[in-house]
């Protein structure tokens, strides 16, 4: 089930609201734990098992490292989390890299791809540490901590939620009219993102791909593979965050303007925050971080935009994704860094390598890349009429995304809402909440099924 | 206020909308859109798997809401097409783009094949093309194709005269919201063929039979918001006493009028699609006979000879082979037309 479905806005939000709102505090959890288990077994029937196998090993291993403070459990609850991951994830891949090098054909193992492990094994695994760590204590409750790993608004495509963040709310949280409804806006804003931004740039690639491609069209569908990307990744935690809200929960921010970064190491502290910053909390200062020396440092670098690479997807385009990015981060951090300050130049530079990075990204054939890439480079002025009639078509659709890839009007509105026209103002965003609602759905209604990009994942 | 008033709308939507899909009882068709629904029994096969096609296609008003986001994805996005539909104005007209030069040669290729094999001197042949609606839009503001180059191109390859029907159309002539050309129209195609064919027109009786309710093939995919229009067709003594034989229905009438009610009510002239039609026309003025090869559009001009006409077979070669339908055809001093619209000239990957 995906947010962006009539399934889930018109049957099983109601359904949850209903239970949720009607039940005494004691029974919240159950309805929520409940509810978020059909969820998981609508969307992926064979696997409910083995997730709840998980969180019970898990949980177990939570107590007993809390317990017996003993590194074995530790290092086992880790190594049981990436193993099964591995498994599940991978395997094929290594297969049939092994076998490619062997110059035979590798043998496909029918393994069923468990919806949303990436982001559930690093929840368990960021537990554990914590756990060991003792910045948190193990939670005694089995269906509890069942709950923090299948609460449904993150579960399947995150953003990677860390107990420490949440483990008060799941005990105790006070769900109260302005949450409810701050979580309504961002789940409706998410909604948008998603249906109306992602989706339409989703039309103009795959249309614009189909006619005979020109130097622009290279570049305009490159673009459109950036916005498609974004809107539909940070439309999601939108929704998953606003959803989180509406229940009583308060998730981190996932995205923070990404496209506005003046560098590639400031984007990066802006996309995906909750796996940039597990990966830097888990395995970047383990490693030693920069307080090291400079090819230490590099190491850790290069393991740490590996593993960003490849938690992505089990292909070589993404782990080629990620050392495109480690890549730019050295020669930022060790050349460019004290040119790169706020500044058109900076923010058209970082675009400009991101721009490609979403190229990498998008292609998962390594044959197809290269002709993208080589189109994209090899300037000419031919068929580039086409480029115009289908950036003249979806030039409004491009308008709305540069503006909402900028904190520009956010900030705008923020202004006004201290002034005299705060009534009016307050009277419109509502109206433009409920008339971008109706819109989204009008576009669910006559989509034809469009997954959303991070469940790949 | 202002959250309590957005908590209790968006609340309010989810519960109205809710209630209304158990309420409302399932539509099996959806006739704007042609086709069937998802209903409750596909839930009992595999709930998980056809709960959302289920949801959507019983989705309370859902085709105002089809409207409505195409209306925004026009009006405000300014997207000229939805689904390859241009709208301009009231009409609804299908994108055929880009010009496919392999379609066309195939499209002569076949042609010529049948003519080499199956026809010879006594048959008087023609082929004839009908312009699709996109060859009245303006080339600047949409993507149209090179019309010029695709009539040159068929002419230069196909070995037999060709009529020009083109200059006789306008946009008017074609339903706003369907593909194919109003039936009246083709009584200026009559005029054509009867000094290409050489019979004398007279002045015959035709009455208007008229169907208020009728929403095309277009609007099914454009999801534009659109009047229905009328589909009138045209009868007489003719079309009452032909008798009517398709390959795959066996007897027919000539207006199939049940057709009018079901997901395409085009399909009244000659029940829709067929491989192969024989039409007898036993008051016809003359003994004449014609073999039609032809595409949908052909299938509401084939009324319209009756009178002068004692035999019309019509041949769609998307739906059949000529090996297949060589053995209910003797070729030997009938007229023979191949009329097409541009729209199939240009997807000739289509016939077999």
């Amino acid at each position: 089930m995906i947010f962006s479905s009539i399934s889930f806005l018109f049957f099983f939000l109601p359904c949850l609201l209903f239970c949720y709102f009607f039940v005494p505090q004691k029974g919240k959890n159950v309805v929520l734990l409940l509810f978020s288990l059909f969820f998981y077994y609508f969307g992926e029937k064979n696997t409910l098992f083995l997730l709840l196998t998980i969180c019970f090993v898990n949980y177990f291993l939570g107590r007993t490292i809390e317990k017996s403070q003993k590194k074995i459990w530790f290092i086992s609850g880790i190594v049981i989390n990436i193993c099964l991951l591995f498994y599940y994830k991978y395997t094929n891949f290594f297969l049939e890299t092994a076998f490619s090098l062997l110059h035979q054909k590798a043998p496909f193992l029918n393994i069923v791809l468990p919806l949303g492990i990436s982001f559930f094994t690093f929840q368990n695994i960021s537990y554990l540490c914590d756990v060991y760590k003792k910045e948190v204590p193990s939670q005694k409750n089995f269906f509890t901590y069942t709950l923090y790993i299948t609460l449904f608004p993150q579960l399947i495509a995150g953003p990677i939620v860390r107990y420490k963040d949440i483990n008060k709310e799941l005990e105790n949280r006070k769900e109260n009219s302005k949450t409810f409804s701050e979580g309504i806006a961002r789940l409706i804003i998410g909604l948008g993102k998603k249906v109306i931004l992602a989706d339409g740039m989703y039309y103009f690639s795959t249309q614009l791909l189909q006619e005979d491609m020109s130097f622009l069209s290279y570049w305009f569908v490159a673009l459109s593979f950036l916005f498609q990307i974004y809107y539909d990744f940070s439309g999601y935690s939108d929704m998953a965050i606003g959803l989180g809200k509406m229940f009583g929960f308060h998730f981190k921010e996932n995205f923070d303007y990404p496209l506005i970064a003046t560098s590639i190491t400031d984007f990066w502290k802006r996309w995906h925050i909750s796996l940039t910053s597990f990966l830097k909390d888990y395995v970047y200062i383990p490693l030693g971080g920069n307080r090291t020396t400079r090819a230490k440092n590099i190491r850790n670098l290069s393991i740490v935009w590996f593993l960003t690479g490849f938690w992505h997807g089990a292909s070589w385009n993404f782990i080629l994704w990620g050392m495109y990015f480690f890549c730019l981060l050295i020669i930022e951090k060790f050349l460019l860094k004290k040119y790169l300050k706020k500044g058109l130049f900076s923010r058209i530079y970082t675009l400009f390598f991101i721009c490609i990075s979403f190229v990498l990204f998008h292609f998962t054939d390594i044959n197809e890349l290269a002709v993208f890439l080589k189109g994209m480079f090899t300037i000419t002025f031919k068929n580039n009429g086409m480029a115009f009639y289908y950036l003249k078509n979806y030039g409004m659709l491009f308008l709305f995304a540069i503006l909402g890839c900028s904190p520009y009007l956010k900030n705008t509105i923020k202004k006004l809402q201290k002034g005299k026209e705060r009534k009016w103002l307050n009277i419109l965003s509502v109206g433009y909440l409920l008339l971008l609602f109706l819109l989204a759905v009008a576009k669910i209604v006559s989509n034809s099924f469009q997954p959303f990009i991070y469940f790949r994942f | 206020m202002k959250e309590k008033f957005l908590s209790i709308t968006f609340v309010g939507i989810l519960f109205i909308f809710f209630a209304l899909g158990i309420i409302f009882k399932d539509q099996k068709i959806s006739l704007l859109e042609r086709r069937y629904l998802t209903t409750k029994e596909t839930l009992n096969k595999d709930p998980f798997t056809n709960l959302d096609a289920y949801l959507s296609d019983q989705f309370p008003f859902r085709n105002t809401f089809l409207s409505l986001y195409s209306f925004f994805d026009r009006v405000i996005l300014g997207n000229k097409e939805n689904n390859n539909i241009y709208k301009k104005g009231k009409v609804l007209i299908e994108k055929n783009y880009p010009l496919q030069e392999k379609n066309i040669e195939k499209f002569s290729q076949k042609i010529n094949t049948i003519a080499e094999k199956y026809l010879n001197k006594d048959n008087r042949v023609f082929y004839a093309l009908l312009p699709d609606k996109s060859y009245f839009l303006e080339e600047k503001e949409y993507q149209k194709l090179d019309f010029q180059k695709l009539i040159k191109k068929v002419e230069k390859e196909i070995v037999f005269p060709y009529i020009d029907l083109i200059p006789l159309f306008q946009l008017q002539d074609y339903y706003n919201t369907d593909i194919h050309l109003k039936q009246e129209a083709y009584q200026k195609v009559v005029e054509v063929l009867a000094k290409n064919y050489n019979f004398s027109l007279q002045n015959i009786f035709w009455e208007q039979q008229k169907n208020n309710n009728f929403y095309g093939s277009s609007y099914a995919k454009g999801a534009y918001f659109a009047k229905p229009e009328e589909l009138n067709f045209y009868t007489n003594a003719w079309t009452e006493q032909a008798d009517v034989w398709h390959l795959e229905y066996g007897k027919k009438k000539v207006y199939d009028q049940e057709e009018l009610a079901s997901l395409d009510a085009y399909n009244v002239f000659l029940s829709g699609p067929s491989a192969y039609v024989e039409i007898n026309s036993p008051n016809a003025l003359s003994e004449k006979e014609l073999i039609l090869f032809r595409d949908s559009f052909g299938s509401s001009l084939a009324p319209l000879l009756l009178p002068y006409y004692k035999k019309i077979t019509l041949i769609d070669l998307r739906y059949t082979s000529m090996d297949k339908i060589e053995q209910y055809l003797d070729f030997n001093h009938q007229d023979v037309l191949f009329l097409y619209s541009t729209l199939l000239v240009n997807k000739s990957n289509l016939l077999k």
